[in-house]
């Protein structure tokens, strides 16, 4: 609000035309979705009515529990390596090397590709029999490995396309906080004779922690979203052990017709991020004013 | 009193701007020129081309009427679908497949066409008799089947005389022995996709069915309410399929591409999949084979079939001409049937069928006698899960070896469960 000007009148007037669209197209489907998970709810038919029955076959439903722990899997798997990536490729745009900007390009490149532009290439670098992988492996004397159709390797297979896609993102985040570390800072420390690794540790990691944790909540939060990769990489084979929630729940609800169910795994789905975001929050809170 | 003038103001100019976005609509119905008919297909595999080559033939030829095609990816054609008969914005012409019908029938999505069809005089009789019932839901017809496409055997014939094969295979001990013959010549025996990548693995599940139907079952009871196959039938089927892994011809961890590749290389002796491949591996340079109906591995013929459906969504009643438009252009579709056949699919006409040019082509007119030995799916809305989830369960039992007895029991167990929850 401008100092002084107590009217809300023109803030309102100006956020109007977001909020008319923000309201029709994300409060009330939000809305909605829950009103309907309520109810046996066919998208062509007519809807009953029965309760919270929806919520309670969940609790019943193996495959719902399978995909869950496939979601958590992948949160767990690429949370901390995409941080961890994304941080040293922070490190390196920002040092001394003559690369530097080659390798800023380089980093962030793949993540303006269209998810389904990065999911069917690495689809067929990994593909089994005809792949480059594996036609890398064998020609080195190796056996081929089953990338996407193993249930050992799948979902690090989708794990590794997903580093390779989204890594560039969390290394713009942290870049950006790494400049804004004051280099007064960094010239004191070596004239003390601090060396690279301890300004790094000393110096870096702690004064980025307000950039980390703040990639740590939209990371978790992205990840707990993954559909697209899975999808056309596995199609949420091999049997079943990659299937993550949200395909599960595109499943169940355009392809079973059970709208109702679909929108009650989604917002268990959303109550877990929600959860999990606001503990990040406080714990990455201590970090805010600094 | 002044923030709420204005409020109301720029509410009725969006209002306003909404309404007039509503009436420029029926505007082109207005238009001169030939009547528009529009429709999606589904067809973006090896069968994609043949039918666009139908639609421009259809334009050529006629000056009234035009049809207008979008293609849609398939994975997301009954998403895209739905959505549209939900918001009422489906185009004029519907492919839907046979075993979808039953998603969009009792809804009241689909308009019956049996008043329109005989008011035309359409020559229903020139169909055959399957699979035009099978488009029927409590007598009414609700849509024209397009073609069958049955699950049929390929066999490489080049790989078969290197091997010394001289017959075809009629049993699953046969096309075992065979197989192992082929792969002693350095070859794959059976390219038969067990896993899933970016296809689900159903090719196994279109074995098991059509194997249970081959020993004289059936794979869910009479009335469809519960699963039929944890039995001899269900045993001796899957032994089946785990087998073409365990004897080594079938390799682990194969997917559909991998299993259609490599055939089409003439790098594997047999190939499972439906009729619509047919084209594709003809358009494979020095690939020699043949390609039969499904033997009766276990018993009698019998294999699964699926039918594509042509259909006109309710609400395009209210423009009696377009219904009438739309059905002459389904009608004309079918009785080129021939151009379709191409791609592999069989045609629903009779008169298609005895054609001269459905005769000359290789194959096909084997296909069409085999077309009395076919299974289509259940008649249950639950089938598309049920038809997803044994997938995965097949591929899990085929991929671990599980015992068919334990295997069966939680199949039985998981498919009752779905069916309770339509």
């Amino acid at each position: 609000m401008i100092p002084g000007n107590k009217n809300n009148r023109d803030g309102l007037i100006f956020s109007l035309p977001f909020l008319i669209v923000f309201t029709l197209f994300m409060i009330y489907p939000l809305m909605y979705g829950l009103y309907i998970s309520f109810f046996k709810y066919n998208i062509l038919g007519s809807s009953t009515f029965i309760g919270i029955k929806n919520y309670i076959s969940m609790f019943h439903d193996s495959k719902f529990y399978s995909s869950l722990w496939h979601t958590l899997e992948f949160v767990l798997i690429t949370t901390p390596v995409l941080l961890a990536l994304g941080f040293l490729m922070a490190l390196y745009v920002n040092s001394k090397s003559p690369f530097r900007k080659a390798g800023e390009n380089i980093f962030f490149v793949p993540y303006i590709f269209s998810m389904t532009v990065v999911s069917t290439l690495w689809a067929w670098l990994m593909q089994k029999q005809y792949g480059l992988f594996n036609h890398v492996i064998v020609s080195l004397g190796g056996k081929p490995v089953g990338w996407l159709t193993d249930p050992k390797w799948a979902m690090w297979s989708v794990c590794i396309a997903t580093f390779w896609w989204t890594a560039g993102f969390n290394m713009i985040l942290m870049s950006a906080g790494i400049r804004q570390i004051s280099k007064e800072i960094y010239e004191s420390a070596e004239m003390d004779g601090a060396s690279y690794r301890q300004q790094v540790t000393k110096i870096t990691i702690p004064l980025l922690m307000p950039t980390i944790s703040l990639c740590l909540i939209l990371q978790v939060i992205a990840s707990f979203n993954v559909f697209g990769q899975v999808f056309v990489m596995t199609g949420g084979g091999p049997y079943g052990t990659t299937r993550v929630l949200i395909q599960y729940v595109y499943e169940t609800g355009f392809q079973y017709f059970k709208m109702g169910y679909s929108a009650a795994m989604s917002y268990v789905l959303f109550i877990i991020i929600l959860v999990s975001s606001l503990l990040l929050n406080k714990l990455g809170g201590k970090y805010d004013n600094q | 009193m002044k923030t709420k003038k204005l409020l109301a103001m720029l509410l009725a100019a969006s209002l306003a701007t909404f309404s007039v976005g509503a009436q420029a609509q029926p505007e082109t119905a207005a238009a001169k020129g030939p009547r528009v008919v529009t429709f999606w297909s589904l067809f973006t595999g090896g069968d994609g081309e043949f039918f666009d080559a139908i639609i421009d033939k259809f334009n050529a030829t006629h000056t009234d009427i035009q049809m207008k095609t979008d293609t849609v990816k398939f994975d997301n054609y009954y998403t895209k679908l739905t959505a549209a008969l939900a918001a009422g914005t489906a185009p004029d012409m519907v492919v839907i497949h046979q075993a979808n019908l039953r998603n969009y029938v009792p809804n009241g999505q689909l308009l019956a066409l049996d008043g329109y069809l005989s008011s035309m005089n359409a020559p229903l009789d020139d169909f055959v008799a399957a699979p035009l019932n099978a488009c029927k839901t409590d007598g009414k017809l609700y849509a024209l089947p397009l073609d069958v496409h049955p699950l049929i055997m390929y066999a490489n014939t080049d790989l078969m005389k290197k091997a010394g094969i001289t017959e075809l295979p009629k049993t699953m001990d046969e096309l075992l022995s065979d197989a192992k013959a082929i792969e002693a010549t350095g070859n794959m025996g059976i390219a038969c996709d067990n896993t899933t990548a970016v296809y689900k693995a159903y090719t196994l599940t279109r074995l098991f069915f059509s194997m249970i139907y081959q020993q004289g079952g059936t794979f869910l009871t009479a009335d469809n309410s519960k699963a039929n196959f944890n039995n001899e039938y269900g045993i001796k089927a899957l032994t089946a399929l785990q087998d073409m892994v365990n004897e080594g011809v079938t390799p682990k961890g194969l997917d559909y591409d991998t299993s259609v590749n490599t055939f089409k290389l003439g790098e594997a002796g047999f190939h499972f999949n439906g009729v619509w491949a047919t084209g594709t591996f003809e358009s494979a340079q020095d690939l020699h084979f043949t390609a039969v109906p499904l033997p009766g591995l276990l018993g009698k013929p019998a294999a699964w079939t699926g039918s594509h459906t042509l259909a006109i969504p309710a609400d395009k009643a209210s423009d009696p001409q377009l219904v009438k438009d739309t059905l002459d252009c389904m009608l004309w579709i079918t009785a080129h049937g021939e151009m379709w056949a191409k791609a592999g699919h069989i045609p629903t006409r009779t008169s298609v069928q005895e054609s001269e040019a459905f005769k000359a082509m290789p194959y096909r007119s084997g296909y069409a006698a085999a077309a009395a030995s076919t299974v289509a799916p259940p008649d249950t809305a639950a089938w598309n899960e049920i038809y997803g989830t044994i997938s995965d369960l097949l591929e899990y039992a085929v991929a671990n070896n599980t015992d068919p007895k334990t295997a069966l029991a939680s199949m039985e167990k998981k498919i009752n469960e779905i069916i309770a929850t339509y």
